[in-house]
């Protein structure tokens, strides 16, 4: 292939791009407000994004090949708040976390079946399941938080392994295993033709219905252990835990860490690039006392100007036939 | 050509509601040989082959694959246990996946039992490649960069790598500039003269002269006779396509 250019380079590799923008964003932080780039805040901002980028590891399986799933911010709220109950009812913690991720790969069982045997769109199908979801949530505990969770339980997120924070540690494992699975094994591949042309994946033999129950349930997973993990950072089950913005900021972590609504392309690291730059702007817009309601501007701003990027990556990368 | 056929389609016929688009199909295809399929649009060249493939059942007649029935019910995606590798019309190539991948994808090679084999991909990929002489710069280029020439040659490379008795191309030069054409009329040539059958659905009759032994005239979904190509003419042809020529009676071909 010819030379190409840096601006190729960048338009090519969004997670590139992003590295930018978290760079700017971070020395214009510590410019304005000194207590910015210590070490104790730079580990919260990656420990805000742990939540987000757990359960976007699953989502962005699921949007590399094809899929979309809008429920994963109730299922977030559903295993913790599920396993919370299930403790406090006197279950061992291990077997209560177990019944709650159980209860969340159901949920991408439903969503899966809806979406494939009742032919309802993604969007809408997952969009059904999140508020018959918020239902149920509510439902499973009266509209109450469950407290207090047994110690141990709170120190499996709680905990520290040489000054870094478990959480940490365990989004990184999650972070490598999904990484290790789209990008070195057979169903990786398998997933990014499903997402990239359905109808070749199809011709050319591969289970399109397994591969889909796959990742609807890997998506529901990761966000199940991501309420899971969240309930045992917090030290409780809660009711709001996740909910609409959960949702909407797992899916802009995925779309802005350049993975394509319109499927194959993605890559892990680009998702790690956007959890972290969702949690940045929290954080920095926080210390360097910026009005809250620019958040929201700015992370709008910045999906769009990923998705807007995204296509143009497609028309740089493919020609027309 | 003394042996059975690899591919025989019987008095085919499909309607779709009250709309017939198979009146009566008949195909033998020999081994070894190019069998051209031509019809004007609506002749039913899409159906049969969507028939062949399994993704409609006929209404009634047989289709037999080296003397063995095909069953009407069996997925598309099964299709090469079958003994048929298929080239599609709209190529059915992953653009965001390389040449190698798209060349490999459904029978990925691992290592382990669960690892990707990158270097197997690629070298399975430049092997096939290698074999039918075409030649590509890098193996994981991704399949969008490649003009719809290159894209229809890795098309029919991977039906090739499936290494089946019968190898059916649906429209291989529709899209292409003269070269490229000439390119798959190549490749073609170069399979034939390794044993293999190929059935080439196409409106190219130029293409057809060219690269078919064998040619068979479908017309408002019946077949309407079938001709060697060094034995006839294209206004022989022409004639059958257009009904200006009567068709054969049922047997004779």
């Amino acid at each position: 292939m010819e030379k190409r250019s840096l601006v190729q380079i960048l338009i090519s590799r969004q997670e590139l791009s992003l590295v930018l923008v978290v760079i700017a964003i971070t020395a214009a932080a510590s410019v304005k407000a000194p207590a910015f780039m210590t070490q104790s805040n730079l580990l919260q901002i990656l420990e805000g994004s742990v939540f987000y980028f757990v359960i976007a590891c699953g989502s962005a399986l699921l949007v590399v090949g094809g899929g979309l799933d809008f429920s994963v911010g109730a299922t977030f709220t559903l295993g913790g708040l599920l396993s919370s109950q299930l403790m406090s009812e006197g279950l061992a913690w291990p077997v209560a976390c177990l019944l709650g991720l159980l209860a969340s790969i159901v949920v991408g069982v439903v969503n899966h079946s809806v979406i494939t045997y009742w032919h309802v769109p993604p969007i809408i199908a997952t969009l059904g399941v999140f508020y018959v979801l918020l239902g149920v949530t509510t439902l499973i505990t009266g509209g109450l938080d469950v407290v207090p969770l047994p110690d141990e339980f709170q120190a499996l997120a709680q905990g520290r392994i040489l000054g870094i924070p478990n959480t940490i540690l365990i989004a990184g494992l999650v972070g490598v295993v999904t990484w290790f699975v789209l990008e070195q094994t057979p169903f990786g591949v398998n997933i990014r033709a499903l997402g990239g042309n359905r109808q070749a994946a199809l011709a050319n033999g591969l289970p399109t219905k397994r591969l889909d129950l796959t990742l609807y349930a890997a998506a529901a997973a990761t966000a199940g252990a991501a309420g899971i993990l969240y309930a045992s950072r917090v030290g409780s089950g809660q009711v709001n835990a996740g909910g609409s913005s959960m949702t909407l900021s797992v899916i802009t972590a995925v779309l802005i860490g350049g993975v394509s609504l319109l499927g194959g392309l993605g890559t892990i690291q680009g998702v790690v690039v956007g959890s972290i730059l969702l949690s940045l702007i929290d954080n920095a817009l926080v210390l360097t006392e910026v009005p809250p309601t620019l958040n929201t501007i700015i992370v709008g701003s910045i999906l769009v100007g990923a998705v807007a990027l995204d296509h143009l990556r497609r028309d740089h990368l493919y020609r027309k036939r | 050509m003394s042996s059975e056929p690899v591919l025989s389609l019987r008095d085919v016929r499909k309607s779709f509601g009250s709309v017939s688009a198979l009146a009566s199909v008949s195909i033998d295809a020999f081994p070894g040989e190019v069998h051209a399929v031509v019809g004007d649009n609506g002749a039913g060249k899409s159906t049969t082959v969507k028939i062949i493939t399994g993704l409609h059942a006929p209404d009634g007649g047989s289709i037999e694959l080296l003397g063995e029935p095909l069953s009407h019910r069996r997925s598309t995606a099964g299709l090469h246990e079958h003994g048929i590798s298929v080239v599609y019309q709209d190529l059915a190539l992953v653009e965001c996946l390389d040449i190698a991948t798209n060349l490999t994808v459904g029978r990925l090679p691992r290592r382990f039992g669960f690892l990707l084999d990158r270097k197997a991909m690629r070298r399975d990929a430049q092997a096939v490649l290698d074999d039918l002489n075409v030649r590509v710069k890098d193996v994981s280029t991704p399949v969008g960069l490649l003009s719809g020439g290159q894209r229809q040659i890795i098309a029919i490379a991977r039906a090739v790598r499936l290494d089946q008795p019968l190898l059916l191309l649906d429209e291989p030069t529709a899209a292409l500039g003269v070269q490229e054409t000439a390119h798959v009329g190549e490749i073609i040539d170069r399979l034939k003269e390794q044993g293999k059958t190929i059935v080439c659905i196409s409106h190219d009759l130029d293409f057809v002269f060219r690269h078919a032994d064998r040619v068979t005239v479908l017309r408002l979904g019946r077949s309407v006779g079938t001709r060697l190509t060094r034995e006839t003419t294209r206004a022989e042809v022409v004639g059958l396509i257009t009904g200006a020529l009567s068709r054969d009676l049922d047997g004779a071909a």
